[in-house]
């Protein structure tokens, strides 16, 4: 009985725009002070407190951080620049262009926000400007942005990591193939409608650009792979490369490129301070209703609940797709994982699923989720900088919303997909 | 209080608290890069994970009240915004309501654990109190509470407004 009220109170608190982290904690409290009595309550400080003081979360703010520090640093540029020279000269070539570089500046930011900010500031009045329809122009830029999600490093991979108790680091190993033929498919699906719409193409392709280009990004394309080279080695954890990532973001915007904008980075910074408090209060937040349901033993009934519907793993997985892709409809990646992970994993692990193959599926169910309104944080980003209506561009990103699907069904039902990078590395 | 004067509060509030995020963001970044240098030296801090988890706890309660200010919690803003002035006047105070009370009562928690915390030291720096770290809760929760206030007022004259019109 009190599970259910405090289930439909988190519904109500929700529905009444209390923040989702408040709304976790207010009903927790009320659960406690009506299960153990006022004599309990000091217990949520102290649980708060230790919910945020987890060491693998400190990945977040620092990769945030080297992302701001690079984002200061001219590397949007630079990345756009090497994209175009590379795959600019295929028609609807800046459509390719933000695709590919939105894979290159995944593995620096691990942020879909962070990523449509600073590529869909450059390239979405680019497009505007060479022909290509506004909705268009939001939309390839809002779905190559979810890549920075899938391809390492990645904050809700992180954040995953923590909740399921799972590796980062395989995590981090287990998106770089799906990530790619992400990557792929959506510079397909953008070439079938350039030729459809006549989009322009850009410069010819010239090795000498490419060279050029290649030269002045060297750097930027050079970080990713110390940082997570670093991490896939082990000579690192990913919270130290993370630390590695900053070091090395000042040390090409400040001494190599010599562009850091310290007005800029100051605001980038409190951003990112703003962006890590919101996340790690809802971790902390969680941590008071994970101890509640833990105590009331609930992940395991769900866990039961389901078992005695079906035990085919494969099944389960569907359920839990349909599951992740309704939730992702209404609530951020970040309050998704750290409502949801805890509780679905023990059966997860009961249907003998891997929870690295697992972690990808939630991933890319989230950023499907950042794609779809009403709640679709990054396409709300697209769509501001392209001053379209979200509707409009909604109907275009349908098409590559269909591709991201499609790699979550490979992802899914054929686990080899993400795992055989981990399988060869680790196990 | 007039407009101006809650302007200047408010906007003095946030100067402050992006102050102590700028600050705690830098002290953590450089506690984890001193921290790995010092572990490839083969010399590791002891005091190295337990600093760098309590900056992270301090950057989060800390950083909340600045978003708070910016109102940039999560949240699920659609309905509340659909509906009638009136009712979305009803619903905003009760949501005021609940996440201020929230926060008055994890001060008094956070307060009530300082108290028993009193002769306990932390692990890797037995100099320092257990006390100073977990100061961020009920600190925190006073901070947010003033943020939240604070970004309130700034949205009360709408809210307000909202309200008056239909009858005017």
């Amino acid at each position: 009985m009190i599970l259910l009220l405090l289930f439909l109170g988190l519904l109500l608190l929700i529905a009444i725009d209390v923040p989702i982290a408040i709304a976790l904690g207010a009903v927790t409290v009320v659960a406690v002070f009506m299960t153990s009595g006022v004599d309990a309550l000091p217990n949520v400080a102290l649980v708060l407190y230790t919910g945020a003081t987890k060491f693998s979360l400190i990945a977040i703010p620092l990769f945030i951080l080297a992302g701001a520090i690079m984002n200061s640093s001219g590397i949007s540029r630079r990345l756009i620049a090497f994209a175009s020279s590379l795959v600019g000269f295929v028609r609807g070539g800046l459509a390719m262009v933000t695709t590919a570089a939105s894979m290159f500046f995944a593995e620096i930011s691990g942020s879909a926000v962070a990523d449509v900010a600073s590529l869909g500031s450059i390239l979405i009045p680019q497009m505007k400007a060479k022909g290509y329809p506004a909705p268009f122009a939001a939309a390839v830029t809002s779905s190559s942005a979810t890549l920075a999600v899938i391809i390492p490093p990645s904050i809700p991979m992180i954040l995953y990591g923590v909740m399921s108790g799972s590796s980062v680091v395989e995590l981090f190993v287990a998106g770089i193939i799906p990530g790619v033929i992400g990557g792929v498919l959506l510079m397909s699906v953008s070439y079938a409608m350039a030729v459809r719409h006549n989009f322009p193409v850009e410069a010819a392709f010239r090795l000498q650009r490419v060279a050029k280009t290649f030269r002045e990004s060297i750097w930027a394309l050079f970080l990713p792979v110390i940082i997570l080279g670093g991490i896939f080695t082990g000579w690192v954890t990913a919270t130290e490369g993370a630390g590695l990532a900053v070091v090395a973001a000042i040390f090409i915007g400040g001494v190599i490129y010599r562009e850091l904008d310290w007005k800029k980075l100051r605001r980038a910074m409190i951003e990112g301070s703003v962006q890590t408090a919101v996340v790690m209060l809802l971790v902390a937040a969680s941590a008071l209703l994970g101890e509640f349901l833990t105590e009331q033993q609930v992940p395991q009934h769900v866990a039961q609940s389901i078992i005695e519907l079906t035990d085919n793993r494969w099944a389960v997985l569907a359920l839990l797709n349909v599951f992740f892709l309704a939730i992702g409809l209404f609530l951020h990646s970040a309050a998704a994982i750290i409502l949801v992970v805890p509780i679905v994993m023990p059966l997860v692990y009961a249907v003998g699923i891997d929870p690295i193959h697992f972690g990808l599926v939630v991933t890319l169910n989230l950023g499907i989720g950042q794609q779809t309104p009403p709640v679709a944080s990054v396409l709300v980003t697209a769509c501001s900088i392209a001053k379209a209506d979200i509707w409009d561009v909604s109907r275009v990103n349908i098409y590559f919303v269909s591709v991201l699907f499609a790699v979550l069904m490979l992802v899914t039902y054929i686990p080899a997909i993400p795992m055989s990078l981990v399988n060869l590395l680790y196990r | 209080m007039t407009i101006s004067s809650t302007n200047k509060i408010r906007s003095g509030a946030e100067r402050s608290l992006e102050v102590i995020a700028l600050s705690l963001m830098t002290a953590l970044a450089v506690v984890v890069i001193v921290g790995v240098g010092f572990r490839k030296a083969g010399a590791a801090l002891v005091w190295y994970d337990e600093v760098a988890s309590i900056l992270l706890a301090w950057l989060t309660f800390y950083g909340a009240s600045l978003a708070a200010l910016k109102r940039a919690h999560i949240g699920f803003p659609k309905l509340v915004q659909s509906a009638a002035p009136q009712v979305r006047f009803c619903l905003v105070i009760c949501r005021e309501v609940i996440v201020i009370g929230f926060f008055v009562l994890v001060a008094w928690a956070g307060w009530r654990v300082l108290q028993v915390l009193d002769g306990i030291y932390l692990a890797s720096l037995p100099g320092v109190s257990a006390r100073v770290a977990q100061s961020v809760i009920p600190i925190g929760a006073v901070l947010f509470i003033i943020a939240e206030l604070l970004s309130f007022a700034e949205l009360w004259p709408a809210l307000r407004d909202a309200v008056r019109k239909p009858s005017e």
